[in-house]
Order: C-alpha cells, then sequence, then structure tokens
C-alpha cells in the first residue's frame, strides 16, 4: 500500500474508533438512564460492535485503500446514534437493527468487491433505468404493494417486507449519470429562441418531462410525497450539474411548483400535510399530535437534552422511524441535534469533495447525485420534524430504523468510496491494482519483449 | 461542473443552516413556552416516573411520601394523614397539576435544583435517586388538635409563632382527602375535581389563606393600634355612653352590638367591643390616616407567604371613604367592605404579640437532599414594622383585659393559668331585618408576658348554630383547645 493510501486508511481506523466509543458510551449510558443499570448485554454488543468496525476496515484496507477516510466512520456514527436510540425504544427493534447492520456492512463490502471500477457500470444504464422505473412503481401493483402510514411505498414479497424506492434511488441516480455524462454536451449545447428567452431544445427536454411525470405517479399513486420531492430533486440537481444552464434548474422548480400546487388542490393528503406543517397545534388531537409531540419531545430536550435514556422519546409517534431526530433532539438537546446535521453536512463535503476530484463525467455526476440524495433526503426528513418544511414520511439515512434504507445506503456509501478510491487511482496516489486480464495481458507482453531480445541478442 | 458542484455544496450548506436555526428556535426560543403548554405532560410523567422526597412536619410526621406503583407509573404520591394536611402539602396529581408545599417545593422534592443534580452525579452509580425532602414548621400535635377542635364547621384555625412568622398549625374544613386527586386515574381524579369545585365552601382553596372574610370587632386591633399611634387616644381617652352615632353624610345610625348601650375608657370599650367608639375614631382619624394604617398593615397587598397564591386582605381606598365616610366608620370596626385574610388576622395578633413586629409567614422550615444534607433552611424575615412598641404593649394590655373581663371572658381561660390576650370579632353579615348570619372570629395569643403562639379561629357564618352565637363563645373555645395543646408541648 502507497503511503498516502495508508495515511488515509490509518486515519479511518482512529475515527472509526473513535465512532465506535462513542456509540459504545451512549449504549450505556442510555442503559443507565433508563433503568440505572451497565446494559445487561455490554459484552455481545461490544462485541458485534468491534465485529463490525473491524470488518469495514478490513474491507476497506483490501477492496478501496486510496478512498476518502471520513465518509465510513461518519456513517459508522449515524448508525451508532441511531442505534442506540432505537434500542433505547423498543429491545425487539434493536434485534432486527443489528441484523440490518450486519445486512448493511455485507451488502457494502460486497459492492466493493463486485463494483472495481465504476465507469463499469455506465454500460448497464438501460437496465439501471427498468429497475428503477421498475422499484418505484412496483409498491402500485396490487397484490404485491400495500399501505402504511398512509402512503403506499411497501412490496411484500413472501415473508419479506421491503420500500423498493430506496434501492430505486440508487439505480435512478445510476442512469441519470450514465445519461448525462453522455448527453450532457448535446443537451447544453441545444438551445430554442423562445422570445427572449434561451430554452433547451424540445428534444432534450424530454427526460425532464419524463422524471417529471415519475414524481407525479409517486406523489399520486403512492402518496409518497416525500420520495417524489427527493427524486424530482435528484434529477433537476444533476440536470443542472451536468449542462451547467440554470434554466433546467429553473424550469424543474417551476414545474415542481406547479404539480405540488395543483396536488395540494386536488388531494387531501396534501392540504393536511401543509396544514399540519403551518399550525400542527390545531389539529392537536389529530393529524398535528405527532408534530406537537415532536415539538414537546425537542423542547423539553432543550440546549444539553435530558440525557439519554433519561426523556420520554416513546411518546413521539414513529420516533423509531421517521421521528427519530426529534427523540435525538428530546435526550441529546441542540448539542446533540447538531451533531447530527454537523455529520450529515460532512458527509455532504466529503461527497461532493469526491464529485469535484472525479476525472470521468461518469463518476463526477454519479457522486453528485450519490451525495444529493443523503443530503437532500436527510433535510427533508429533519425538516419535516422540525417544521422548516411539510412534514414527508422518509427515512433519515444510516439513523432510522429499517432494513431496506440502512442497506441501500451503506451500498450508496461503498459507490461514493469506490468512486473515491478510482480517482486516487487515476491521480497516481495509489497503485492501479491490476484486475486478471490485465495481469495477463502484460505477462504476454513481457514474455513477447523477453522474445524479441534474445532475437535479436543471437 | 466543478463550479457547480461549489454551488451546489453551498446551497445544501444553506438548507442546514436553516435547520440549524430552527432547532434554536424549537429547542431554546420556544422551550419555556412548550414546556408550559397545558397539553405537554411530558414533565409529569417524568416527575411520576421519578423518585419523589418525602414532607415531614417539624415533630418527624411524614405527610407525603411516595409509595412503589404497579400500574403505569412508577410511583404512586401518597398522603398518610388523609386530609389533616390538606391545605399545607397540597396535591401532586398527573394532569391537574400540583398545589401546595407539592407546588412550591417541586424541584427540590424531584430532585431538579442545581445542587441536587451536582451531588447526584457523585450518586449515578447507586440509581442516581437526587430527590429532596422538605421540612415543614407545622407541628402534627397542634394541627390535630386543631382539626379536632374545628370539627365539622365550616372555618379554618391558623397558629403562627409570633417571634418568628413560623406557622405551626393551619387547617380549614371542608376539605377533603388528597389521596383521592392523587390517583392516576385521570377520569377519575376530573370527576373529583368537578364534585369538590361545585361544592359549597370552596374546600379546593385552602380558606386559611386564599380566601377573606368580614373580620367583625377584630379588625379594632387595628383602629386602636392606628389611633394610639397617631396620638389621637391614649388610655383615658372616654367615649360617651349611647347605643348608636349618626355619621356624617346619612340619616343611618350606625348602632352597637345588639343595639345596647356602650361607652366608657378605652379598656372599657375595647373588652366590651363597643363599635360606635370605633366608627367615631375611624371618622375622626379621617380617610387618610386609617388607610395609610391599613396599607401599614399590610392590608391591600398579596401576603408574603410561601405558599402558592394567598390572597390579600382588603380595607378601602382614600377616595371611596372620602365620599362615604359612614363606611369608613363601619369599617373601623370591620364590617362594611373590610375583609380579612385569616392567616393575615393570625399575624396582626402575632405582631402585637412580637412588639409590633409583623414577620413574614412560612411553613417550609427546610430542604435536603437524598442524603440528608441541608439545602436551604427558612430565615424568619420581618414583613413590616406595624405599631410602635409602646403601642403594642398597650393593645396587649387592652387584649389581656378582654380575656380577664371582656367578650372572651367565657372561654380563653388557657390551663395552668395562662394568661392569654384576644380580640374576638362577629362580623354581621346580613343587612337589617334578614335572618341573623355572622361570622364568629377569634384572634390570640399566650402566654401574654412571653407570646410564644398566636392564633386566628374563624368561622364562616353559613350555619343558624354559628350565626346565632358569638366570636367569643363559638372561636373562643377553640382557640383554648388548640392554645393548650400547644402551650403544654
Amino acid at each position: 500500500m502507497s503511503a498516502i493510501a495508508e495515511r488515509r486508511r490509518r486515519t479511518e481506523l482512529g475515527l472509526v474508533i473513535f465512532a465506535g466509543l462513542i456509540t459504545a458510551g451512549a449504549y450505556t449510558l442510555a442503559s443507565l438512564g433508563k433503568n440505572s443499570v451497565i446494559p445487561p448485554r455490554i459484552l455481545p454488543f461490544l462485541a458485534l460492535l468491534l465485529g463490525v468496525l473491524v470488518g469495514a476496515h478490513v474491507v476497506m484496507r483490501k477492496l478501496a485503500p486510496g478512498a476518502d477516510s471520513t465518509l465510513l466512520p461518519l456513517a459508522i456514527l449515524l448508525n451508532g446514534l441511531g442505534y442506540v436510540m432505537i434500542a433505547r425504544l423498543s429491545d425487539r427493534l434493536a434485534g432486527l437493527q443489528t441484523t440490518w447492520t450486519f445486512v448493511g456492512v455485507a451488502a457494502f463490502a460486497l459492492t466493493l468487491i463486485v463494483v472495481r471500477r465504476v465507469n463499469d457500470l455506465v454500460r448497464f444504464k438501460w437496465i439501471f433505468f427498468a429497475v428503477g422505473a421498475g422499484l418505484l412503481l412496483l409498491p402500485v401493483v396490487p397484490g404485491l404493494g400495500f399501505s402504511s402510514g398512509g402512503a403506499r411505498i411497501w412490496v411484500s414479497v413472501g415473508p419479506i417486507n421491503f420500500q423498493p424506492g430506496e434501492f430505486a434511488k440508487l439505480a435512478l441516480a445510476l442512469f441519470f449519470a450514465a445519461y448525462l455524462a453522455e448527453s450532457r454536451e448535446l443537451i447544453s449545447r441545444g438551445t430554442w429562441q423562445v422570445g427572449r428567452f434561451l430554452l433547451p431544445e424540445p428534444r432534450d427536454l424530454l427526460p425532464l418531462l419524463g422524471a417529471w411525470g415519475f414524481s407525479v405517479v409517486l406523489m399520486v399513486g403512492q402518496k409518497d410525497l416525500g420520495s417524489s420531492l427527493l427524486f424530482f430533486t435528484l434529477f433537476v440537481v444533476m440536470v443542472w450539474v451536468a449542462t451547467e444552464k440554470a434554466s433546467f434548474m429553473a424550469l424543474g422548480l417551476a414545474m415542481f411548483a406547479t404539480s405540488a400546487t395543483i396536488a395540494y388542490f386536488l388531494f387531501d393528503h396534501v392540504q393536511t400535510r401543509v396544514s399540519i406543517w403551518l399550525d400542527p397545534w390545531r389539529s392537536y388531537s389529530g393529524k398535528g399530535y405527532q408534530i406537537a409531540q415532536s415539538m414537546f419531545a425537542l423542547g423539553s430536550g432543550g440546549m444539553g437534552g435530558t440525557g439519554l435514556g433519561l426523556g420520554d422519546p416513546t411518546r413521539i409517534p414513529e420516533a423509531k422511524n421517521d421521528f427519530i431526530f426529534a427523540a435525538i433532539g428530546e435526550e441529546l438537546g441542540l448539542f446533540g441535534a447538531t451533531a447530527i446535521l454537523i455529520a450529515f453536512l460532512l458527509i455532504i463535503g466529503a461527497g461532493l469533495r469526491t464529485a469535484m476530484r472525479a476525472k470521468r463525467d461518469f463518476a463526477k455526476l454519479l457522486a453528485v447525485g450519490l451525495t444529493t440524495i443523503i443530503g437532500v433526503q436527510a433535510f427533508i426528513i429533519i425538516g419535516g420534524v422540525i417544521r422548516v418544511v411539510p412534514l414527508t414520511g422518509i427515512t433519515l439515512p444510516f439513523v432510522s430504523y429499517g432494513g431496506s434504507s440502512l442497506v441501500a445506503n451503506y451500498v450508496l456509501l461503498a459507490l461514493l468510496l469506490r468512486i473515491s478510491d478510482n480517482t486516487a487511482k487515476r491521480l497516481g496516489e495509489t497503485p492501479d491494482q491490476m484486475s486478471v486480464a490485465e495481469r495477463f495481458e502484460a505477462a504476454r507482453a513481457r514474455r513477447a519483449s523477453r522474445r524479441s531480445t534474445t532475437r535479436s541478442s543471437s | 461542473m466543478n463550479a457547480r458542484i461549489s454551488r451546489l455544496a453551498i446551497a445544501l450548506l444553506i438548507l442546514y443552516v436553516v435547520l440549524f436555526a430552527q432547532l434554536n428556535i424549537i429547542q431554546v426560543g420556544k422551550r419555556s413556552s412548550l414546556e408550559a403548554d397545558a397539553r405537554n405532560n411530558r414533565q409529569t410523567v417524568r416527575d411520576f416516573n421519578e423518585p419523589r422526597g418525602d414532607i415531614v412536619t417539624s415533630d418527624g410526621v411524614v405527610i407525603a411520601r411516595n409509595e412503589p406503583s404497579d400500574d403505569e407509573f412508577d410511583w404512586q404520591r401518597v398522603y398518610p394523614e388523609g386530609d389533616t394536611y390538606t391545605p399545607i402539602t397540597g396535591y401532586f396529581t398527573f394532569g391537574f397539576g400540583a398545589t401546595g408545599v407539592e407546588k412550591v417545593a417541586n424541584d427540590v422534592l424531584a430532585g431538579r435544583t442545581t445542587e441536587q443534580q451536582i451531588t447526584g452525579l457523585a450518586s449515578l452509580f447507586d440509581g442516581g435517586d437526587t430527590s429532596g425532602s422538605v421540612e415543614v414548621t407545622i407541628d402534627s400535635r397542634i394541627q390535630e388538635a386543631a382539626k379536632a377542635a374545628l370539627g365539622e364547621r365550616e372555618g379554618s384555625v391558623v397558629v403562627v409563632e409570633p417571634s418568628t412568622g413560623a406557622v405551626k398549625a393551619m387547617y380549614s374544613w371542608p376539605t377533603y382527602d388528597t389521596n383521592i386527586v392523587a390517583t392516576h386515574d385521570a377520569s377519575l381524579a376530573s370527576d373529583v375535581f368537578e364534585y369538590l369545585d361545585a361544592m359549597p365552601g370552596k374546600p379546593l382553596l385552602a380558606n386559611a389563606y386564599q380566601e377573606r372574610y368580614m373580620p367583625g370587632s377584630t379588625f379594632k386591633i387595628i383602629t386602636t393600634a392606628a389611633a394610639l399611634d397617631a396620638g389621637f387616644i391614649t388610655l383615658d381617652t372616654t367615649w360617651a355612653e349611647e347605643s348608636e352615632f349618626l355619621p356624617p353624610q346619612t340619616d343611618n345610625p350606625i348602632g352597637n352590638y345588639g343595639g345596647k348601650v356602650c361607652g366608657g375608657n378605652l379598656v372599657e370599650v375595647f373588652r366590651r367591643s363597643c363599635n360606635t367608639p370605633f366608627a367615631r375614631t375611624a371618622i375622626a382619624l379621617g380617610p387618610e390616616v386609617m388607610v395609610t394604617a391599613a396599607e401599614r398593615f399590610g392590608i391591600g397587598e398579596t401576603i408574603p407567604f410561601d405558599l402558592p397564591a394567598p390572597a390579600s386582605s382588603y380595607f378601602g381606598d382614600v377616595d371611596y371613604f372620602e365620599q362615604n365616610l359612614p363606611l369608613l366608620g363601619i369599617g373601623g370596626f370591620g364590617q362594611g367592605n373590610t375583609s380579612m385574610v385569616p392567616l393575615h388576622m393570625a399575624l396582626i395578633a402575632a405582631a402585637v404579640a412580637n412588639n409590633g413586629v409583623m414577620m413574614k409567614p412560612y411553613v417550609i422550615a427546610e430542604t435536603r437532599d437524598h442524603d440528608g444534607r441541608l439545602l436551604r433552611r427558612t430565615a424568619p424575615t420581618t414583613w413590616r414594622t406595624v405599631m410602635t412598641p409602646t403601642t403594642a404593649t398597650t393593645l396587649r394590655d387592652l387584649m389581656v383585659e378582654v380575656v380577664r373581663n371582656g367578650t372572651a371572658r367565657c372561654c380563653l381561660q388557657l390551663a395552668n393559668g395562662i394568661q392569654a390576650a384576644a380580640k374576638t370579632g362577629t362580623a354581621q353579615l346580613n343587612a337589617a331585618g334578614e335572618p341573623e348570619s355572622s361570622h364568629a372570629w377569634v384572634v390570640a395569643f399566650a402566654p401574654a408576658e412571653a407570646p410564644r403562639y398566636a392564633i386566628v379561629v374563624m368561622l364562616k357564618g353559613t350555619t343558624a348554630e354559628i350565626s346565632a352565637g358569638t366570636g367569643g363563645t363559638l372561636a373562643g373555645p377553640i382557640a383554648k383547645t388548640v392554645l393548650d395543646r400547644a402551650l403544654a408541648l
């Protein structure tokens, strides 16, 4: 391993251990706070935690030695704090979340094993499109999808329930990146003059219309406002970055605003969301109860929080899931909640730094897309919980309870790290490891050159 | 593309700054209003799941404590003495707030003061119980005596220590058992509150310090002190024998109790409790002097008590009395619009006993943390100096005379020959021609030479039995029983 890679992995190990210590400490404090005892399962917990940390670190050393050193520790910190909160809310869910964390880390490793060069993915772009669109629309299929908590975003296959939307956003980010990397020059060059305005050519607007259509389907068919917003923002941001044309951004926002306004007047659930956002107190005993409880929780947390295990977050409906941020705000206070915000900002920073360093358009755009997913998704749900935007049910990446979300986000993280590692190789920071085919090719070249040398000497 | 990515980074940063700003608004800015929201019972739920300290009397009787509960909460608040200490402890309920010591000392009981939190850090590993206890000034033996003596008659009994203002007993009837409202069954508690709220006699209010009543002749202590301090009368001042007196601005004369002919020197009119001399004195002193004197006694001011929501006594203002001099005359002997809080009357008797210095009343003697370390001890403080020591001595002599030869002679002869000083009051509530209705009052202190206790007994004129009697005959025996018990300690 090169010196740079060694340094990065050592930094990462230090940070990972730090995140682990914070998690272990928080776990112990939560148990002390709640039951006044050292957690009875502290040893198995520490063993599992150590397993995850060492496993993830070894995977990084072997598979992506040159990658960014902060992304994995940040994800582990968020996952750890989320786990502590979930364990504090429900023993049963804690067990399941443990399993999901293992599956997530395994998926993380698997992604790094399978995807050695991120550019190899470009050729599957239409498959990603099909998979993404299919997954997004799956919950609408009768008999397969079902509603929970108002949104029809679940799919049930045999005994397994999952939210395909969590994976769809990955597939679509991959598709968008591939599509835009290929045609961004074309799109940005073409103009269509309408009066004094220069607009993209109608042909290039079609994908935008397609994406908008998807978001409308999500909003209407699944009542899933959060995913609809996330998905459309993802697309608009990627088009804007790829084409460097603000008109796309403006057009996209205008389209979304229009459809959201129409939806507001057509659908009760949209109106409800807006009215409880503006005034949750008026419908306190009804739809506004959850947000009102979230406000009470945050208020009772204050600056320093009630302390882990000492608050009363079980009173917030869905505290384990969409409202986990309010639970954290209650027990860890403004300081703890701000730490979560900063962790997401650091992930955004590391993700966008990865994007800026990346040399190939596809990798660059993919990094932008993946970072946007995490950053915007966290903003939408935190903003919903603290009444900055209307509440839309969506998970807080790495923190909320839920298998689909955790696994999808670990895959997302692996892709970001893979881009970062590939870039490090391209920049010569770490030696490129040859693939089997390349090694075979190199051996043949060496033999050929040896043969030619022998011949000349004779 | 990198320029766009930088801009994207800035845009996302701004979004997160907005989140941070909103978090500050909620968690710091709106914190207290959210905590105060009636629908927010997080604090209460927390309180019911955490230990809460005892409230004990000065002689060590536990009057409020926590017992383990096996319902949805960990603890049940229990008041072992039932309704005896209701005005003192108050209640600590789920969903209906708290009153009394439970309310004012909530932070100490729940272990939420800064000192307790800091010392609690050390005990983190033994369960982190930081709850504190409160010792009240009440003596259970005097309190029991007051309860027994008052019985089921509407009224209040308050005993204070003249030199400190410490309340040694405070009881009123009708009352209720705080255990009933401390139930975790919110709908039962709600029904009980509704029932108590509709009950006559306002049992939910601690009548002894949260209500005020017409004081009758007990108010003559104030008129006399005002006139003595103004140099307007002396012990030698005499008043003509008369049955009624016609004040200015009216054709309606002011009469003596029962229409009796009454007069003589100050000792005479005070012990016999003539009305006309005090009406004449009040009018002669004038609205200015009388109102100032009332203010000096703390009338019109909220009593600086350490229990929640104390009432204030009422006399009247200068402008009003200028226009209504007859009412000033009537006010001079405690009738008309004059109304006094029973606790306040006890403090006035105590001030006479304490050389004219009225102490601030208090029931919280001291607070201690979980390990029994002292947190706060209440230091007695002066509320007001209400009369000169000379006037206080004169008034004491006058009040002794009331017990020896006056309206309290029947009923305030204490055991072991201890001399009491007292003033009775029979506050007439009915207008002429209506059925008799009167409050019966007595204020007293004993021993007269070295006062240890001051007492007020007040019986509401809500029954024919009370209305037919006088302050001396009805309230006097109650005061005697309670003082005898207290002085035997």
